[in-house]
């Protein structure tokens, strides 16, 4: 019987795609995106702070290109990035102990409020001084 | 009679024969505005295209056959009503559902799904089945001579309590369903919950857990919740495998 | 024929480490962003300030436990993304041994560094 077997990386890419997919979906799409973004931003981090083994004045000019709005704006894409994936992963940490499973859609709205929230408060920090 | 108002339904239907390559094929059926989608796909294989194959039976989402995928999303055809997911406008895209291989048209091959409910002990075999035919609130079926049934002993056994009606939609909707063949899937794990609930032997029980700790049990399970949210029957795979995930959790500290 | 469904396969605790270090990484990495962005005139430590953060011994202790805990949590999280392609189980052995490589490769930089930056 010769049956139609779709290749196992198109299948595997198929998470990404959420168009009429549920409210669950959406977190564990936004939670892998993010998740693959910190990683890279991790890595990133890790190879900037070897600046600090160059000594005073290496890691003293890139403070300065830190401090640069550019930078800070990434510096805010990056919290995002931190809360979504964090406060999110505390739901599917709670929801795999079989704790909160029936109100998982509640819980991930009010955990984004909260992130929410506390991106807007960390934005005007980071921009205000 | 009161007349029954109709509507001109466009479906665009997945398409695979062997040797074939895949496509859609669009038709345009006349059905009561009443329908359900699997009546529009009954007239499409009598009006248009006798090869057009697809699996019904029941008619009331009490076997689990004609599942598939409407406009991108699992549903039962025979519990939907066209006129719930047509928006008059654009055809109806009918799709088989994913994560199986595709035999024909709209046909799957779900051996696999089987499969897996088999190893958690809940497949009934054809032998378990009284004899036929019975008889109907005492009266005759016409033609037939009713004889009495010759019951099972133990018919308790033969009896299933279960919300579940093998249709498979949750394997489609799950994400990791596309991506481990080994996967035991939302049914498979539930189907492994429901028989630990049933028995309390402990060589069964162990086995039936030591069957959901691995890799490809549980903990593969992404959070995604999509199974229970597209079940027909309120089964709620997912709260069964976290349910699975607290029990080893606490067996696993008790070891300890 | 035997149900390959029906098998007891080695029970995994990748998930259960993956929730460990992620509730950690919740406490852990809000005191690493509170301790260097929030704290730290400016948002940002020049280099003296770095030098006399990391010589404190408590400090140390908690970047350093960061450091194993983020990327443990991270290369997990790519473990399981990778799982996800449908390789065979010789080759996500493999891969499960290159990460704990990388692992083991990226702490080693963090102390070294560490070791750098006090001295």
């Amino acid at each position: 019987m010769a049956t139609l077997n779709y290749p196992k990386i198109r299948q595997a890419g198929r998470w990404i795609d959420v168009r009429r997919r549920k409210l669950g979906m959406w977190a564990y799409a936004l939670n892998r995106l993010t998740g693959i973004g910190l990683v890279v931003y991790l890595y990133l981090h890790l190879g900037v702070l070897s600046q600090l083994a160059r000594g005073q004045s290496s890691w003293d000019s890139f403070v300065s290109l830190a401090r640069s709005p550019y930078y800070l704006a990434l510096d805010v894409l990056l919290l995002a990035g931190i809360l979504i994936h964090g406060l999110n992963g505390l739901r599917v940490a709670l929801t795999g102990f079989d704790i909160g499973v029936r109100a998982q859609k509640t819980l991930f709205g009010i955990l984004m409020l909260v992130a929410a929230v506390a991106l807007v408060a960390a934005a005007l920090k980071i921009f205000g001084g | 009679m009161t007349s029954m108002k109709m509507v001109e339904v466009p479906l665009q239907i997945f398409r695979y024969k062997e040797g074939e390559r895949p496509h859609y094929d669009t038709f345009t059926v006349q059905v009561p505005e009443t329908a359900h989608v699997i009546d529009a796909m009954d007239a499409v294989w009598a009006m248009h295209d006798r090869s057009f194959t697809f699996r019904r039976a029941c008619h009331h989402s009490s076997c689990g056959s004609c599942s598939l995928r409407i406009n991108g999303v699992e549903k039962l055809p025979c519990i939907t009503r066209v006129t719930d997911v047509w928006d008059g406008r654009a055809p109806l895209r009918l799709d088989p559902l994913r994560n199986f291989a595709i035999v024909s048209d709209l046909v799957v091959d779900v051996s696999s799904f089987f499969q897996r409910l088999s190893a958690a002990g809940m497949a009934i075999t054809r032998d378990a089945e009284p004899s036929l035919p019975l008889s109907v609130d005492g009266l005759a079926v016409i033609g037939v001579s009713p004889k009495p049934v010759e019951l099972p002993e133990n018919l308790s056994c033969f009896n299933r309590f279960e919300n579940c009606i093998e249709c498979a939609i949750c394997m489609s909707a799950c994400p990791t369903m596309a991506t481990d063949d080994k996967f035991l899937g939302p049914a498979g794990l539930a189907a492994i919950y429901r028989a630990r609930q049933k028995t309390d032997n402990p060589i069964d029980v162990a086995h039936l857990l030591g069957m959901a700790d691995g890799e490809h049990g549980v903990w593969r399970c992404h959070s995604a919740f999509e199974c229970t949210a597209a079940c027909p029957q309120a089964v709620d795979p997912a709260g069964k495998i976290m349910a699975l995930r607290r029990e080893l959790i606490g067996r696993r500290f008790k070891k300890r | 024929m035997e149900n390959p469904f029906a098998q007891e396969p080695k029970a995994t605790s990748a998930w259960l480490w993956q929730v460990f270090t992620g509730v950690g990484l919740v406490i852990l990495l809000g005191l690493h962003f509170i301790a260097n962005h929030f704290i730290a005139k400016g948002g940002l430590r020049n280099f003296a300030d770095v030098v006399a953060y990391l010589r404190n011994p408590i400090i140390l202790v908690l970047e350093l436990l960061f450091l194993v805990f983020v990327t443990t949590h991270a290369l997990l999280g790519v473990r399981a993304i990778l799982l996800d392609l449908g390789f065979s189980e010789r080759t996500e052995n493999r891969l499960s041994r290159v990460l704990r490589g990388v692992g083991v490769l990226t702490v080693g930089y963090g102390l070294w560094l560490t070791w750098v930056i006090i001295h």
